[in-house]
């Protein structure tokens, strides 16, 4: 069987956001594979690990430096990857019919992409791509396990969780708590050199964004750098619990 | 190397040629020239680091050593202690910049990085390029997995630097199946934790040999852990040999030969730590930002303040340069090695010898980087103030961790004075061309003012500042060399002052390839280029100035003084201000960076 993996390329959460003109600046930043799509490259890794005969092929969209983020997917362990390179920003519709191309392409009986994103969140994706590929979706998967075609798993509802099991082919999509990714080898990484990325171009799919991006503008969020007296310590410990409960809501 | 993940490769230098040969920037390896493996590398363990070796820290300074060795077969896992291990015993045999990138980026706690990299220096290295394949079969694979860990037993009480004079005795057996040893070293690294033991002794008291000693070998014992001021979380003991029966057969390399090991050994061990050190002056500075970022004072962050900015300043100058003599000096012994052939028998000799090729650029890496750390640390607690020095913040372990990387290895010392040593050695033995150009440059000096060369670019000033400091530096030797001849090395002050000297030339010459081969796209950089170049000038000044003081007098003094001073003349750079922009990139950043970022 074969699997494919979304793979996108964020900035690093210690990065800090920039914006130049109407867009993020990424000159020179720290770029990394979105943590939600390691979750989707290890748990591939793990179905096979345990049992399956599977190719793992990663598939980003994206610009030239995508190719980065492909390349840390083959080396914790995918086999090969496609790079559709476009600077052009996809919306969530769009990108679902490459996707959903592709995995015909390919003949692919599983995708796995990441819940949301970590700087385009749509949470779509999933559910686009199995619409056009007709094929069952589950979101926010937990548990995963293989048995032959059948698929069975657990995910995270607003209630609660939910148990599964569905026939291949099927789209899911990931989140944390699935797994703890593996950090790339250094054997892993020295194999992953030789492994294939196929460049493709947008134009060969056929796809045209029907939602232009027009400007980003960045939240900032300011510290508030509040100094509690502490001279009267019960008084200040309420004020702080008041604080935190109302203020910055971290407390309930 | 067959398995080679570098992308460029630098031009063959030959080591020691710094001084007297003029490189161009693509002649040089620089940490812009990282591979996309090296650089995979990199980020696999500096991930392991900050997300593994981090948070275990208090376990870890409390000498729970069950947890370093649970960190360690996970670095074993990942294939951190394979680096250097031959293909053909599992091992990934990569180049010598990725194992320099590795003890780079894992430095987060200096405890961490000694027993990591006495493990896969001194602690396998030997047996790498001395075991007979009986002895590599039977550790090799334990020791690149993590399962074991490797320590390496030289010193004694009495015998340090001077190793030669060690007292440890081994005896045949009378029926020789066994060497009886007999002795105590002291200072041992991951002696609490290690399994496999490379012990030097003498055979009969005269024939200095190294042996592989299994943990739990009858008469061998570990003694108590030292108390250190530093990296407390590695283990350092004595080990005590009382009878101990060791096998024939695991006699390491030759009888008589342990020297060779001894000292090969060290050169890794020296650039090595010149990579550690870079990384925890990085991580020291890092910490001093984020903690003067938040810190208010008078109303003020303290980051806007002119005397930490130039702390910040000085010490991310100092990471910039350190990255880039010690990336510069091992790409070239990796360029150097790529031109052996693997298959030769004698291949592991050929490699050392190529290293040692390079003694002198490893040991000015050694006692520099250990140096430059240290002041890194020492800025940092300070712009901590009072929370500098207590033990909630990491300013203070740094600081206290940071010292030891002075002491072994070789002492700073006995490092300055190779440097030096070996120059003139080289010199001596018609090796390297030093003669000839201190002859040039003494009748160019002694001829009188000359034409002033001028550069281009936007490192001209500092480019005529190191022509300048390459000729100072021979002037020096000339000088040195005319007054004492062969007894300079009795003047351990003035071969001191010339290794200075030496130091600041590699350095400065590696900053300015360095910042030329970006070919002037990066601001930033060339703002560290110029304000380290300020620096490493005056040590250079005031190195020559003493040495000349200490070796003439009357009017010879006067004349010598004439040419330092024509061979310094140059006009300040404004440190304030380029200080200032310095810092500003760097508190932006909240660490170290190389981007320049007004937002």
């Amino acid at each position: 069987m074969r699997i494919l993996v979304l793979i996108r390329q964020v900035l690093d959460a210690q990065e800090t956001v920039r914006v130049v003109g109407n867009k993020v600046n990424l000159d020179g930043r720290k770029l990394v594979m979105d943590t939600m799509d390691e979750y989707g490259v290890e748990e591939a890794l793990r179905l096979r690990e345990n049992g399956t005969d599977a190719e793992i092929v990663a598939v980003a969209v994206g610009p030239a430096h995508a190719h980065e983020a492909l390349r840390a997917a083959l080396a914790m362990g995918a086999d090969r990857a496609i790079h559709v390179e476009t600077d052009a920003v996809l919306d969530v519709i769009a990108l679902s019919s490459l996707m959903a191309q592709i995995a015909r392409a390919e003949q692919a009986d599983l995708i796995l992409c990441g819940g949301q994103q970590a700087d385009w969140d749509s949470q779509a994706l999933g559910a686009a791509t199995a619409e056009r590929l007709a094929w069952p979706q589950v979101t926010w998967t937990r548990a995963l396990e293989l048995n032959g075609a059948t698929l069975t798993g657990k995910h995270d509802t607003d209630d609660g969780v939910e148990s599964f099991t569905l026939l291949l082919p099927a789209v899911l999509t990931t989140q944390q708590g699935l797994n703890d990714p593996r950090y790339p080898t250094l054997p892993n990484i020295m194999k992953a050199k030789k492994k294939e990325v196929r460049k493709d171009t947008l134009e060969a799919y056929n796809v045209t964004p029907k939602v232009k991006l027009q400007g980003v503008a960045v939240q900032l969020k300011e510290r508030l750098k509040k100094i509690l007296d502490g001279k009267d310590a019960p008084a200040a410990a309420a004020q702080l619990v008041q604080s935190l409960r109302q203020e910055a809501r971290v407390i309930q | 190397m067959s398995t080679t993940v570098a992308t460029f490769t630098a031009k063959r230098a030959s080591g020691g040629s710094f001084l007297i040969e003029d490189l161009r920037p693509e002649d040089v390896f620089t940490p812009e020239d990282l591979s996309e493996e090296q650089q995979q590398i990199a980020r696999t363990t500096s991930d392991f680091a900050e997300e593994c070796i981090l948070p275990a820290l208090a376990q870890i300074e409390a000498k729970n050593f069950d947890v370093s060795r649970s960190l360690m077969r996970q670095a074993g896992e990942l294939g951190l202690l394979s680096v250097d291990v031959p293909e053909e015993y599992g091992g990934l045999e990569l180049d010598k910049v990725t194992s320099a990138l590795i003890a780079d980026k894992i430095s987060v706690s200096g405890s961490f990085s000694v027993t990591f990299s006495a493990h896969v220096g001194i602690g396998m290295l030997p047996l790498i390029w001395y075991g007979t394949p009986q002895q590599k079969e039977k550790y090799l694979a334990k020791l690149a997995s993590g399962e074991w860990i490797a320590a390496y037993a030289l010193s004694e009480s009495s015998a340090g630097s001077d190793a030669m004079n060690l007292r440890t005795r081994a005896t045949l057996s009378p029926d020789g199946k066994h060497y009886i040893l007999n002795g105590e070293k002291m200072w041992i690294s991951n002696a609490g934790m290690a399994s496999l033991f490379t012990v030097f002794a003498k055979i009969d008291g005269e024939q200095f040999t190294a042996f592989l000693i299994e943990a739990g070998t009858p008469g061998l014992t570990v003694g108590f852990e030292e108390h250190k001021l530093g990296i407390r979380g590695s283990s350092t003991c004595p080990l005590i040999l009382t009878d101990c029966k060791v096998p024939v057969e695991n006699l390491l390399g030759e009888a008589g030969k342990g020297h060779q090991i001894a000292f090969n050994i060290l050169n890794v061990g020296r650039y090595k730590l010149g990579a550690s050190a870079i990384g925890g002056a990085r991580n020291s500075l890092r910490d001093g930002i984020r903690y003067a970022r938040e810190r208010i004072a008078f109303g003020k962050p303290i980051t806007s303040f002119g005397l930490v900015q130039e702390k910040i300043a000085e010490s991310a100058a100092g990471v910039y340069a350190g990255e880039a003599l010690v990336y510069r000096s091992v790409g070239a012994i990796d360029a150097a090695l790529s031109a052996l052939d693997k298959s030769a028998p004698d291949y592991s000799k050929q490699v050392q010898k190529c290293i040692e090729e390079f003694a002198v650029e490893c040991s000015i890496i050694k006692f520099w980087a250990s140096e430059m750390v240290e002041r890194v640390v020492d800025q940092m607690l300070q712009l901590h103030g009072g929370y500098g020095y207590v033990e909630e913040y990491p300013a203070e372990r740094a600081y206290r961790d940071a010292r030891i990387n002075k002491i072994f290895e070789g002492t700073n010392e006995i490092n300055r004075l190779i440097t030096t040593g070996w120059m003139v050695k080289r010199a001596m033995q018609g090796r390297l061309a030093l003669l000839p150009a201190i002859k040039k440059v003494m009748d160019e000096v002694m001829a009188g003012p000359g034409a002033r060369v001028s550069f281009d670019g936007p490192l001209s000033e500092e480019r005529a500042l190191l022509a300048n400091a390459k000729k100072l530096s021979l002037f020096c030797s000339g000088a040195a060399s005319q007054k004492f001849g062969t007894d300079l090395s009795e003047q351990q002050e003035v071969m001191g002052m010339l290794a200075d000297m030496l130091a600041e030339v590699l350095v400065l010459e590696s900053v300015l390839l360095r910042t030329e081969k970006m070919n002037g796209r990066n601001p930033l950089a060339i703002k560290l280029a110029r304000y380290y170049a300020a620096r490493s000038f005056r040590v250079l000044e005031s190195a020559a100035e003493r040495l000349l003081g200490a070796i003439a007098e009357g009017d010879m003094l006067r004349t010598q003084i004439a040419i330092f001073r024509r061979l310094t003349k140059h006009e300040p750079v404004n440190t304030v201000a380029l200080g200032r922009e310095i810092a500003g990139a760097m508190v932006n950043a909240g660490r170290y960076t190389l981007e320049n970022r007004t937002a």
